[in-house]
Parts: C-alpha cells; sequence; structure tokens
C-alpha cells in the first residue's frame, strides 16, 4: 500500500486521524490531496476526524478478488462520518442482518495478510 | 463540420475461448467495410476502446496493433481507455477528430477478451476501474460498488427488490431475438432473484456476464461522404461526456449518477433535442440498478421513477420509450472495451429500419455509456439519414 494509505490508517489505529478541510469553500475531503476538488484551491488543512458515522449504505460480498479468497461473504460498509467525509470498510462483531442504512458505526483499522490495513466499521454502542 | 456514420458491425458477443482481441477486432471491420464503399486506406485514424488486454492478454499498444490489423498501417493510432466507457470515449473522439478537420475516415473500434480467465481474475480485473486503495483494498468488488448503491437507492425510494430484476427480465427478452446476443433465453423474475449471491442485494442475473467481443463504427466528414458519393446509414447529432469522482465515497451523491446527467445535459444541447426526442435508446445496464439510474439522469424519469420503465413496459421494444432493444449489457453480453461501439451498431440498425427488435418511425437514438461506478460517462445523439 502507498505510504499514504500507511500513515492514513496508523493514525485511525492510533486514534487521531485526520482528514483535510479547503480554507477557501470549506469542503471535506480524504489525503493525499493537493487541490480540493470542489474549487481547485491548493489552501487545504489538516483537521481532526471523528471516529463516528452513519451508515449510507452496506453489502454482503459473496464473490470477491483474489486478495480476499477465502473471506466470503463478508459485509462492506460505506459511512458518512460526523464531519461529511465518507469511507469504505468492512463490518465488524456484526453480520448485514443486525444494520440497517441509518444506524451509528464506529471507524477502526486492522492488519490484513499482515501488510496492508483494512478500514473498519462496528456499530455504536450508545 | 457534420460527422457521419458509414458502417458499423459488430461481432456476436459471448464466449471465443479459441480467438483473440486482434481476430475480433479484425471481424468486426471486415463486416464494417462489407457495408461501405470506404477501404481500409481510406482510414485517417484507427482508435481503438480497450480495458483490460494488458492484464488479461499481456498486451498493451493495443492501437497500433489494430490499425495494422485492419489494413491501415500507416494511419494514426491510439488505445483509448476509461473502463467499461472506452468504447464511448473512442467513439467521442473519432467524432472529434472529424469535427475539427483533422481527419477525414475514422475507425472507431473496441474490443475485449475476457473469458480466457477464471472469475476471481476477471472481477480482479474490472476492480481497476474503482479507486484500488479506498474501495478495492477494502474487499469492495464491482458488483460490490452498484450493490451500494442499489441498496441506497431502494431505501430512499422504498424499491422493492423484484423491481430491480425486472430490468433483467426485459432486457433477456430482447436478447432472445439478437443474433449477436449472448444470451437468448427468457428469464423470470423468480429466476433473478433466486439466482446466485454475487453481493447483496445484487444476484448473479441482475449483472452483465463475461464476454469477448469487438465493435467497430467508420465514421467519416460529411464533405467526404458527400465527394465520395457515400450512402451513409446514420448522422451524429452530437455527444456529451464528464467525469466525477472515481471512488464512490467521495461522490456528492450515491443514488443518481451526476456524471451522466451532465455528459446528458451537453449531449442534448449539442444535438439541439430533448428526452422527449428520443426514439429509442441503449444505455449501460451492467447491473439492474444502472439501467434505472440511466433512465433518470438520460430524463425519461424523474428521479425514483426510474423503476416503473421495465415494470409496466415503458421501456419494452413496443413500449413509448423502447431502451436496450439488443439486449443490453445483461443479455446482449458486456466485452467491456467494445460495449460503446456496439450500442452505436445496434442504434444504427434501428435507424435504418434493420434491428430484430425494430422500433417503428425511429429517428433520434441515444448511447449512454458508464465507465466504472459513474466516474465518466458518453452520452451520444444519433439521427437518421
Amino acid at each position: 500500500m502507498p505510504a499514504w494509505f500507511d500513515a492514513f490508517t496508523d493514525a485511525i489505529a492510533s486514534g487521531d486521524q485526520q482528514y483535510l478541510v479547503c480554507e477557501t469553500c470549506g469542503h471535506g475531503t480524504l489525503p493525499p490531496r493537493q487541490l480540493c476538488p470542489a474549487c481547485g484551491s491548493t489552501e487545504l488543512t489538516q483537521e481532526p476526524l471523528s471516529e463516528r458515522g452513519e451508515i449510507l449504505s452496506f453489502t454482503e460480498i459473496s464473490v470477491t478478488i483474489p486478495k480476499f479468497h477465502g473471506e466470503t461473504p463478508y459485509t462492506v460498509v460505506l459511512a458518512e462520518l460526523d464531519e461529511g467525509v465518507s469511507l469504505t470498510g468492512q463490518l465488524r462483531d456484526a453480520t448485514p442482518d443486525d444494520i440497517a442504512i441509518g444506524d451509528k458505526v464506529v471507524l477502526g483499522t486492522e492488519p490484513h495478510d499482515n501488510e496492508t490495513a483494512l478500514i473498519t466499521f462496528q456499530q455504536a454502542e450508545d | 463540420m457534420g460527422t457521419k456514420i458509414a458502417s458499423a458491425a459488430s461481432t456476436t458477443y459471448g464466449k471465443h475461448p479459441n480467438s483473440s482481441s486482434r481476430e475480433l477486432l479484425s471481424e468486426a471491420a471486415v463486416k464494417a467495410f462489407d457495408e461501405t464503399d470506404i477501404s481500409p486506406g481510406d482510414l485517417d485514424a484507427v482508435y481503438i476502446g480497450n480495458f483490460m488486454g494488458g492484464l488479461i492478454e499481456d498486451q498493451g499498444h493495443i492501437g497500433a496493433l489494430m490499425a495494422d490489423h485492419v489494413g491501415a498501417r500507416e494511419a494514426a493510432s491510439v488505445r483509448i481507455e476509461s473502463a467499461c466507457v472506452s468504447g464511448g470515449a473512442t467513439f467521442c473522439q473519432a467524432v472529434q477528430a472529424v469535427e475539427s478537420g483533422d481527419a477525414d475516415v475514422v475507425l472507431a473500434g473496441g474490443v475485449e477478451m475476457m473469458s480466457t480467465t477464471d472469475i476471481e481474475h476477471v472481477t480482479d480485473a474490472l476492480a481497476n476501474a474503482a479507486d484500488d486503495v479506498y474501495e478495492n483494498e477494502q474487499g469492495l468488488t464491482f458488483p460490490g460498488i452498484y450493490a451500494l448503491m442499489a441498496r441506497r437507492y431502494m431505501h430512499e425510494f422504498d424499491v422493492m427488490r423484484e423491481d430491480l430484476a425486472a430490468v433483467s427480465v426485459k432486457n433477456h427478452r430482447h436478447a432472445v431475438d439478437n443474433p449477436l446476443a449472448q444470451f437468448r433465453k427468457e428469464l423470470s423474475v423468480r429466476e433473478v432473484v433466486e439466482s446466485k449471491p454475487v453481493a447483496t442485494p445484487i444476484t448473479l442475473y441482475d449483472a452483465c456476464p463475461v464476454s469477448d467481443g469487438a465493435s467497430v463504427a467508420i465514421v467519416v466528414s460529411d464533405t467526404f461522404a458527400a465527394d465520395h458519393g457515400l450512402e451513409t446509414s446514420a448522422e451524429v447529432l452530437g455527444t456529451g461526456q464528464s467525469s466525477d469522482a472515481l471512488a464512490l465515497q467521495d461522490r456528492a451523491a450515491i443514488s443518481r449518477t451526476p456524471a451522466a446527467e451532465r455528459a446528458a445535459e451537453r449531449a442534448y444541447e449539442n444535438a439541439s433535442v430533448t428526452a422527449d426526442d428520443i426514439d429509442v435508446a441503449e444505455v449501460h445496464d451492467c447491473f439492474t440498478i444502472a439501467e434505472i439510474l440511466a433512465l433518470e439522469a438520460l430524463s425519461f424519469y424523474e428521479r425514483g421513477e426510474g423503476t416503473r420503465g421495465a415494470v409496466e413496459g415503458e421501456t419494452a421494444a413496443d413500449g413509448h420509450i423502447p431502451v436496450n432493444t439488443s439486449g443490453g449489457l445483461i443479455g446482449k453480453g458486456h466485452p467491456v472495451g467494445a460495449t460503446g461501439i456496439g450500442q452505436i451498431v445496434e442504434l444504427t440498425k434501428q435507424l435504418e429500419g434493420r434491428h430484430p427488435n425494430q422500433v417503428s418511425e425511429a429517428e433520434v437514438a441515444l448511447a449512454h455509456n458508464v465507465g466504472g461506478s459513474g466516474a465518466s460517462t458518453t452520452v451520444t445523439i444519433l439521427g437518421g439519414e
């Protein structure tokens, strides 16, 4: 995985994850970017990103790619975090029957194949 | 300067295990040359849409390879890649080359070999259309991305699983009569819903198959056509093209396709027509949800109303806005790089009045081709001669 993603997931693991905010238009985005996708400005600053979000959608994957061979079925969640940016990650400690669009989730990360990091989501307790 | 289609042809789409990209593209080119007085030596340029040649056949540099194989070794050539809209983007580039005055005759081709590897490797190759780090490496597959869109759409508009399946049923029915189609067998809603799970709520028959195939359209300037007394098949009225974030998570919306909306708006304006003027359309139904989103992006239906097309029969060949009379990607097949040109082939037949699912009085036709899960889209509008 590229170094920027290792830095991004390392920050999630230590609870100080960051995102990028455009000083010109206020648009929030994820690393690595040098130009704001909304307005083209280069004035992007790192800000703390919440670990809490809400499920936008989810799917249980049965046919996968070689990297995830033997791991099906697993569930992928698309969640919008409190700051308005969205992330894709795997559901942990629950099945698709346990969750619904709009449910609150908590961001996490875990190693996969001893080399790359996965983004994960767990159901929020409250 | 106006652009005409001199001729257009496809191979059958399906499994061609003993063939190769160069043989399939050549076969489509021979069929296209058979129907026009243009010869390979007239070609100023050869543009080839292809997505995964480097991944499946270990073959790059496909523009020059195919120019050589269609008898135009000295023409300008390039391979054009934009995932599943490689064909549509190739056609747009060919039209722009002619409209700019730089070329008089361009072969816009598309080809893909997919069936010669196993399903996990094809799924892996298709995943190259998505954001590798934020999507593929998280375990999100390409059908999975459309599944996220489908579930969100069903949630927002209170749509039933069976309403998605109706698209597959309609397109399989259309494919029965198309001799070029991969699947020529009708399916029921129950067979679609109960087919093998891929990524919930999407099952196997919500998805297009793995296909091999090639398509070719030969486009010419109207002055070249007039000077050479050519009989042409169709006229290019307008094209539109737009992009969006590659990753679904970065899009402004996931239950609609903004790039397709922008491409459609530009194409309608460019062609000086509206959605009401379209008599027949080929749209990018890589999954059932994709056709529903296409119908709404093209302004055939209001947001949240797109399921009505297949459920009520309005998008059937005998409906008021016939969509995917070829069988679409789901029924006809989806050799990725060929698909956008294949749509042009099918619509040209409609405009000439010789399509197996002929729409009566088809005068204005629209093709909608999508790359990835909506990060790139072309819309092309053709008129009859």
